[in-house]
């Protein structure tokens, strides 16, 4: 029996209905989990999710699955420690095999500035509910006895943080895992349909269109990654998202070996083994905005190159295959998520390079206050209006790769 | 010849690839399954010389080569055989090879070679890529850029024109139960065993017959293959639906063609054209019924069926419900098959997934050849801190004397140099820009949120560069030559980008201005203390009547040594800032070191400067500023002259002051250690901000520190909780409030007469170089008429840098240029090798992506090896120029 088979996902497909109480656009992560959670905590099932791809076919099945919580504002690290906790038991909720496993990240520093910031990285998460430690470089060889601590001689480790809480999921399977649990509860998902615009009636938005036809909404969720600018565009709402391409690539598949997750912020690239024994490798995001899925070799290149520095190992491994996600990101490098000030029009982008590990608690509070019609708590500081009103939330934490 | 399988010896014969020398042997590499012996299935990889998923029919058997089976069964090989070597760090060498044509012709097939021929034929230059050759190609990039494995190196071809993909078609594999028997062949593979003298025993054919090879052909459906390990029947239905088992050793597999089209998926968008089989439509097999689909992620037809009848339905989602297809052979073996499944169940053929690179596998260490690391600058006195035993730290993008000697013993000792007697600190790390122009005064009123046109010539300001949003971009000072010239220094991490938005906003606007960035070419010494202006005295000050007063600027000789000397103060002492030529750094640190001796000179490091420059609660951009901070939130607003009617990031201010401060950079102080940084503030028991900048500070016996607070009903609190100990909110700064340390008056006139010193030396060594030395060169910058009217002299050459930028060297400090605004500086800031005309081009083939002119002589600038380069081509020898900061690593590089 292959365990990597998906053995149990039933994806039940529907036929468009005329009208929806609340539409969501974009068939990933964020868009299923909250049509998941409308169904489930809040009885909302009158949902009808569309996707011009295939349900996962944006960056929902193109990162780097990492889930962490080291954020380095309160704001975040609380946010994302509730996204860290419902991944744990999400498995056991959905009664899906996730893949979800707990890996343990360790980010070094190789300066005394980088020291410095992993120390401040510690306390904030600690004090705001996510569990980080600051480590010498004796605990970091304990962590990851792979690590060439030196360096090469020219990049040595200094010292570190480390989060035993952080895990890896496998994509897909959180993608399809919210799906059906949605659809099962009379949710709609619809493939192969582009949503072309938005129908209003003065200020509010009560529709879409599609190429298969116009559909009535109580409500529209924007959770498309990419076009978020241009949907939110066609509601009159002008998103401060600038779109960045984010590259990765994988080996072959080797014996489980690899256990935690490694990452060097002055190096600039993370790694992590995939369930299926891939080492996974990604970087930071191009500095040229495009929409582009196209990789480049400079990006392999260098990237392979900074890891074996770190991790003499890796050098005699076979790389199998590179890919582009394209991140949104906003000014404080932070998400967007809430109301917009157009009547009947949400969205929920600005996800960047932390999309994935938001999933659920993106999903769980976007229902809620879809269902409520009140923000959230943990949400309120991600709301759009936090530009208008001078709160940005500016999170290094966030800045760097994944 | 001999080499070693599992432990054990085979004799492999020459000319064999691997996988024959395997064969022979009676080794199949994976244990079974059908073999092409042309690099698209999955069945014969194995772990080669300590490499796994090598397939080993494109590789030539070699005496003594290590062979590992460790794909056996479809099993996935160790991340590490070694425990030993694990942290083995030696770099394998694997070099990169530049090649430039106009035409790439990947594969040399029928196909390939002809299209090469045309392309010669019409005075193309051609470059050939052969995999039977053992040159791979392994992706298709945007530049166009052919990145191909050989075993020599990692070749990068750039073509100018189009890229031929001519790499054929594979075989299709079969699908039917046993198909990972041993025994089995494609018609091609058993077409070259056959002549390669193999002995493939009793042979059936199912399909396409192979040439040349006595085989009992079949007409049917393959069923099954039958045998335990190997190979002993095949079971096929008739045209009469009836099965027939043929008994046979060997079956040849004539199923069909499928396009290598890999690369040109990939390729979509770039000029690429494939040719011959590579071009034509895939043949889609009959419907698979039973077996393993796809080899690699070991996905059978069930496994399709299961997840198609839950919901997956199309292509992408079967594959990726499955895996299938995204295995070592991305898809080669398996494509064919799960198009014809999805078909068979949704009726409409889905084209083939895309492809992404890349397409043959190459390792890490392949990938990364010509690769090298980000380079961290050097100071011209990076050598002169490590002689004195400087413990030398990334800062600011910088290699900086963190400390100097034991932290724990010489910390305090720096500190106190700088407050009680004299210390020298190296700033040579700060950005320094020239602006000259009829509108360089229009173009610093735009950037500069401060009044401009009110700074005197002769003086200097402090000032903070804000973004459109009003966010702080960085700080620094502006020096005010006249109203047409202005210097300004940025911060070390801030510079490369301050560069680039005051150049674009100059452009923007059209403004007529010359611009020149004078980092590397200007190096800085701080000298600070009380005790400073009398080691200026000491040094003598030549060609000026006194030192500059606070906040003034002038220029002059300073131990023999061309200065403009600043007036200012970030240690919160008399300072006085000394830019020079860097050519002159070492003579100039030597010889204030020298004269202070007695003074108790000694230098201070990175860190015991953030303590000075805190207790007098002066911010680090990037350290105490987020990337939102505004002037009013970090308690600058004194640095914004809003009655200016437009500067950069004035409407955001405007927008943002009307809207209730929510937080604010403050200072506080506290008994206790020192908080790290990053330590949180807590008021009544709520969370209310963080610590940016701490330090016991030695001259106040408390600690002082800086951090952002949240105000709580408009206010802020008075009193906060860190680390436990009540702190409490202090005005800033907290040493010498009113700044007469700083501003003291200095009554040093006359000057003493300056000392004798040495010449100069000139042409001097570059810290860490043997073959680098420094240029003596004139940097101008003028319109580019100007430049285009130049005369040279004959000894002279010039480097035209950029439309309105030349370096002419050697010096010339005489040259007449026809542009009154023209800037016309010494540049010392590079370095020059001259390089022997092989070993250039041929270190430029392995370093160098871009074409390198043919012309001789030529001039020529770009990245190689990863820093900026500057080449001077002559017929026999090629002038290598680099910014001095990086001239170690970069002759560390040219090998």
């Amino acid at each position: 029996m292959n365990e990597l088979v998906e053995r149990r996902v039933h994806l039940e497909w529907r036929d468009p209905k005329s009208s929806y109480d609340v539409v969501i656009v974009g068939g990933g992560g964020h868009g299923l989990a909250t049509a998941y959670y409308l169904a489930t905590r809040h009885g909302i099932t009158n949902v009808g999710v569309f996707e011009r791809g295939y349900i996962g076919s944006g960056n929902s099945g193109r990162n780097t699955t990492v889930i962490r919580a080291n954020y380095g504002i309160p704001e975040a690290v609380r946010f994302y420690q509730r996204s860290v906790d419902l991944y744990r038991t999400l498995e056991a909720e959905t009664e899906r095999e996730l893949m979800h496993r707990q890996k343990g990240l360790l980010w070094l520093a190789h300066s005394e500035t980088g020291i410095r910031a992993e120390r401040a990285r510690a306390t904030v998460n600690t004090a705001f509910g996510a569990h980080t430690e600051y480590v010498e470089p004796f605990q970091i060889a304990k962590i990851c006895p792979q690590l060439d601590l030196d360096g090469g001689g020219v990049w040595p480790v200094l010292g570190g943080t480390y989060h035993p809480a952080a895990a890896t999921a496998r994509h897909d399977r959180v993608v399809w895992a919210y799906a059906e649990g949605a659809m099962r509860r009379g949710v709609d998902v619809h493939q192969r349909i582009a949503v072309t615009g938005l129908v209003r009636d003065g200020e509010r938005v009560v529709g879409i269109e599609t190429a298969t036809g116009r559909v009535a909404a109580g409500l529209v969720l924007a959770a498309v990654g990419g076009h978020a600018t241009t949907l939110a565009t066609m509601a009159g709402v002008r998103l401060p998202i600038r779109t960045h391409p984010l590259q990765a690539f994988v080996t072959g598949h080797y014996q489980l070996q690899f256990e935690p997750m490694v990452s060097s912020g002055d190096l600039l690239f993370y790694i992590s083994q995939t369930a299926r024994g891939e080492m996974l490798l990604g970087a930071e995001i191009d500095r040229q905005p495009s929409y582009s899925y196209r990789s480049g070799h400079e990006f392999l290149s260098s990237c392979a190159f900074r890891a074996i520095t770190l991790l003499p190992f890796l050098r005699d491994l076979k790389v199998l295959r590179q890919w582009t996600g394209i991140c949104d990101m906003s000014p404080d490098y932070s998400p967007i998520l809430g109301e917009t000030g157009v009547p009947g029009f949400c969205v929920t982008t600005g996800w960047g390079t932390w999309g994935f590990k938001a999933i659920p608690a993106g999903g769980e509070q976007m229902a809620q206050l879809i269902a409520t019609g009140e923000t959230p708590e943990l949400i309120r500081p991600f709301a759009l209006d936090r530009f208008a009103r001078d709160r940005t939330m500016a999170d290094r934490g966030s800045a760097g790769t994944h | 010849m001999r080499l070693t399988v599992d432990r054990t010896t085979i004799e492999a014969r020459d000319g064999d690839s691997l996988l024959e020398a395997l064969l022979r042997a009676g080794l199949h590499p994976t244990g079974g399954g059908c073999l092409c012996l042309a690099g698209d299935c999955p069945h014969c990889l194995a772990t080669v010389d300590g490499v796994s998923y090598v397939r080993t029919c494109q590789v030539a058997a070699r005496a003594g080569q290590l062979v590992e089976r460790d794909h056996l069964g479809g099993a996935a090989p160790p991340l590490w055989r070694d425990a030993e070597d694990l942290l083995d760090a030696r770099p394998r060498e694997t070099p990169v090879r530049h090649l430039h044509c106009d035409v790439v012709v990947i594969g040399q097939g029928e196909a390939g070679v002809a299209a090469a021929d045309e392309a010669r034929a019409a005075g193309q230059r051609v470059i050939t890529l052969d995999a039977g050759a053992g040159q791979e190609a392994i992706g298709v990039y945007p530049g166009p850029r052919v990145v191909a494995r050989t075993d020599e190196a990692t070749w990068h071809v750039h073509p100018r024109g189009e890229i031929v993909i001519a790499t054929g078609a594979a075989e299709i594999q079969p699908v039917a139960p046993g198909s990972g028997l041993e025994g089995l062949l494609t018609a091609r593979a058993a077409e070259r065993l056959a002549a390669a003298s193999f002995d493939l025993g009793r042979v059936v054919a199912v399909g396409t017959p192979p040439a040349g090879v006595a085989a009992v052909q079949l007409e049917g459906e393959i069923v099954r293959f039958c045998g335990e390990q190997r190979l002993e029947a095949v079971i096929v239905r008739g045209r009469d639906g009836v099965e027939h088992r043929h008994s046979c050793d060997t079956v040849s597999l004539g199923l069909g063609l499928h396009p290598r089209d890999a690369l040109s998926r990939m390729g979509r968008g770039l000029s690429v054209r494939a040719v011959g089989d590579a071009a034509r439509e895939s043949n889609i097999p009959p419907r698979p019924r039973d077996g393993i689909v796809c080899p690699c992620s070991r996905v059978t037809v069930a496994d399709l069926d299961s997840v198609w009848q839950r919901g997956f339905r199309e292509l992408e989602l079967v594959k990726r419900a499955t895996l299938a297809g995204t295995g070592a052979c991305q898809g080669a073996a398996c494509l064919p098959h799960l198009r014809s499944f999805v078909r068979d169940r949704g009726h409409e053929l889905q084209p083939a997934f895309t492809a992404r690179p890349v397409t043959r596998q190459l390792t890490l260490g392949e990938v990364a050849a010509g690769q090298h690391h980000r380079a961290t600058p050097r100071t011209a006195l990076h050598d002169e801190h490590t002689a004195l035993g400087a413990q030398m730290d990334r800062a600011g993008g910088w290699w900086r004397p963190w400390t100097y000697g034991d932290p724990m013993f010489e910390y305090g000792a720096e500190y106190r140099a700088v407050r009680e007697a004299v210390s020298l600190g190296d700033v040579s790390t700060l950005g320094k820009f020239e602006v000259a122009g009829p509108d360089a005064l229009p173009l610093l009123e735009l950037l500069y949120p401060t009044q401009v046109s009110t700074l005197r010539p002769g003086h200097c300001r402090y000032v903070l560069l804000l973004d459109e949003r009003g966010y702080v971009l960085d700080d620094g000072m502006i020096l005010c030559h006249d109203p047409r010239r202005y210097s300004l220094t940025l911060t070390s991490g801030g510079a490369s980008f301050a560069e680039l938005w005051i150049r674009d906003w100059a452009e923007s606007r059209g403004f007529d201005v010359r611009l020149l960035d004078q980092t590397m070419a200007l190096g800085a010494i701080n000298v600070t203390g009380p005790r400073a202006a009398e080691l200026l005295g000491r040094a003598g000050v030549n060609g000026v009547t006194g030192l500059p007063g606070f906040a003034c600027h002038l220029a002059g000789e300073v131990a023999g040594v061309a200065c403009r000397i600043l007036r200012l103060s970030f240690t919160g002492e008399l300072s006085y800032e000394l830019h020079h030529p860097a050519r002159d750094s070492v003579a100039l640190w030597r010889r204030l070191l020298e004269l202070g001796r007695d003074l108790g000179i000694r230098p201070h490091g990175f860190q015991t400067l953030l303590d000075l420059r805190l207790e007098k609660g002066h911010i680090v951009i990037g350290k105490d500023t987020d990337f939102d901070s505004t002037p009013r939130r970090l308690g600058h607003e004194w640095a914004v002259r809003l009655a200016k009617p437009e500067f950069v990031g004035r409407q955001a201010v405007l927008r943002t002051n009307r809207i209730d401060l929510d937080r604010k950079l403050c200072g506080f102080e506290m008994a206790g250690p020192p908080p790290d940084e990053g330590a949180l503030i807590w008021s009544r028991g709520r969370y209310a901000g963080t610590v940016t900048s701490s330090a016991a500070s030695h001259v106040l016996g408390k600690t002082v520190l800086l951090g952002w607070l949240d105000l709580e009903d408009g206010e802020l609190p008075a009193e906060v909780v860190i680390n436990g100990h009540e702190a409490r909110r202090v005005a800033t700064p907290f040493y010498d409030p009113d700044g007469k340390r700083a501003r003291a008056e200095v009554s040093l006139s006359p000057l003493l007469a300056p000392p004798r010193f040495d010449p100069l030396p000139t042409g001097s060594a570059v810290a860490g170089c043997n073959r680098f030395s420094r240029l003596e060169a004139t940097r101008i910058v003028a319109v580019p008429a100007a430049l285009d009217r130049l005369a040279l002299g004959p000894s002279e050459l010039g480097f035209r840098l950029a439309p309105d930028e030349l370096l002419l060297v050697p010096s010339n400090a005489h040259v007449a240029i026809d542009d009154p605004h023209a800037i016309v500086e010494l540049d010392t800031g590079f370095a020059g090798a001259w390089v022997a005309i092989d070993e250039a081009l041929s270190f430029l083939e392995r370093a160098c992506s871009w074409p390198i002119p043919t012309a001789r002589p030529a001039f020529a600038q770009g990245a190689v090896a990863g820093l900026p380069v500057k080449l001077w081509l002559e017929t026999d020898r090629v002038l290598f120029v680099v910014p001095a900061p990086f001239a170690a690593d970069f002759e560390a590089r040219l090998r």
